[in-house]
């Protein structure tokens, strides 16, 4: 594609102006000459056009292909719209449908405050017992835990103990023993020869014949 | 006040609503006609024409898609049976029984008479321009589609439409300067 061509394109699709196209096909006869000729069926586009126009019976032609068919009335979207309009109009007004005591009645009751602050403070005075409850519960079940952990804090603590105990005495059993071991030991090493040498001892013997 | 979409009047007269249809048609018809008159040149043609692609067009009512606009589907039609009645038809008329179609009695000065003969001669001329290159005219000047859109109406190529539209201008200017030198000739 040429770019005298790109240009008279750019021109058709609304893109440059009619003088700058013609200034940037000065110097090509041909491409010049295509503006103008163009220019004019545009020009000559641009003029109404006041020729009657014939009357055609489109009615029978419709009738012919599509008369068969009755235009079906369809009731449910207006009947859609309608029960929506409806229940915006109940939600919004201050009409009330209430049952009491097995009688149903249907009130328009635009001066309610009273009983509004009514049902206020009856659900305040139902939420603070709630809370009492809850917290009464939450106190309870913390007594419970800490009991329970108290428990188990003293067993582990008294189990502890006599263990300890156990071991202190079995050290001591082990210590006696030791110290008896000991003097047995030093009772054969020292005294119990010296005693030998007693008593085979002439002067001892003596008396002991005696 | 609320204009229906012509997608709308479209399903609406395909349930039968003939009022969507009559409107559809009301909202086309001169557009069509003008578009007729100036393919075919000839007023009986040119509601032959009409009649012809209204009736296909009733009658195509359901086949349409939405893939492009309403209006190009129905250019769409209106070329096809343009192009099918302008081939069957004899060569066109000579140039002097056309009538003038321009009112000079309002125009004084030299070069709006220039103008005025130049953009009489060139719808003239028009006329004995080979139908495809006509339709091409007719579709990007006075129907104002793209190449783009008129290249899907004829289901041809853009640069098909574009080589057409190119060779329309030459041939114009061609007739027109044969025109001159006749003219000039004659004096």
């Amino acid at each position: 594609m040429s770019d005298n061509q790109q240009i008279f394109d750019a021109w058709l699709a609304g893109k440059i102006s009619d003088s700058e196209c013609r200034a940037a096909l000065q110097n090509d006869a041909e491409w010049l000459s295509r503006l103008h000729m163009a220019l004019t069926i545009k020009q000559l586009a641009a003029a109404p056009q006041f020729d009657p126009v014939p009357e055609i019976n489109t009615s029978q032609m419709f009738q012919q292909q599509w008369g068969r068919k009755k235009t079906a009335f369809t009731w449910w979207p207006q009947l859609s719209v309608g029960m929506s309009a409806l229940a915006l109009i109940v939600s919004l007004s201050p009409l009330q449908l209430q049952s009491h005591d097995g009688a149903l009645t249907l009130r328009w009751s635009g001066n309610n405050e009273q009983q509004i602050q009514q049902q206020v403070t009856s659900m305040l005075a139902s939420y603070k017992t709630e809370q009492q409850e809850y917290l009464q519960q939450t106190l309870q079940l913390q007594q419970q835990q800490q009991s329970a952990q108290l428990v188990l804090l003293k067993d582990y603590l008294t189990e502890n103990e006599q263990k300890a105990r156990r071991t202190d005495m079995l050290e001591l059993v082990e210590y006696l023993n030791q110290q008896r071991q000991s003097d047995w030991q030093y009772w054969q090493d020292n005294a119990q020869p010296k005693q030998a040498s007693l008593d085979y001892s002439p002067d001892y013997r003596g008396k002991r014949t005696n | 006040m609320f204009k229906r979409s012509d997608e709308s009047l479209i399903s609406k007269a395909l349930d039968g609503d003939e009022r969507a249809w009559q409107q559809l048609v009301s909202r086309y018809q001169s557009v069509l006609y003008y578009y007729s008159l100036r393919l075919m040149g000839d007023p009986d043609d040119a509601r032959d024409l009409l009649q012809d692609v209204l009736m296909v067009l009733c009658r195509n009512l359901a086949q349409f898609r939405g893939d492009s606009s309403f209006k190009t589907w129905l250019f769409g039609i209106a070329n096809y049976r343009a192009m099918d009645m302008l081939r069957k038809r004899k060569p066109v008329t000579d140039i002097d029984d056309i009538p003038e179609a321009v009112d000079l009695d309002t125009q004084s000065h030299e070069q709006q008479l220039s103008q005025a003969q130049t953009e009489r001669l060139v719808k003239q001329h028009l006329t004995k321009l080979p139908p495809e290159q006509r339709l091409v005219v007719e579709l990007r000047f006075y129907q104002q589609f793209t190449f783009d859109e008129i290249a899907v109406q004829l289901a041809v190529s853009s640069n098909t439409v574009k080589s057409r539209f190119y060779a329309a201008l030459d041939k114009l200017k061609t007739q027109l300067e044969v025109h001159d030198v006749r003219q000039s000739a004659n004096f």
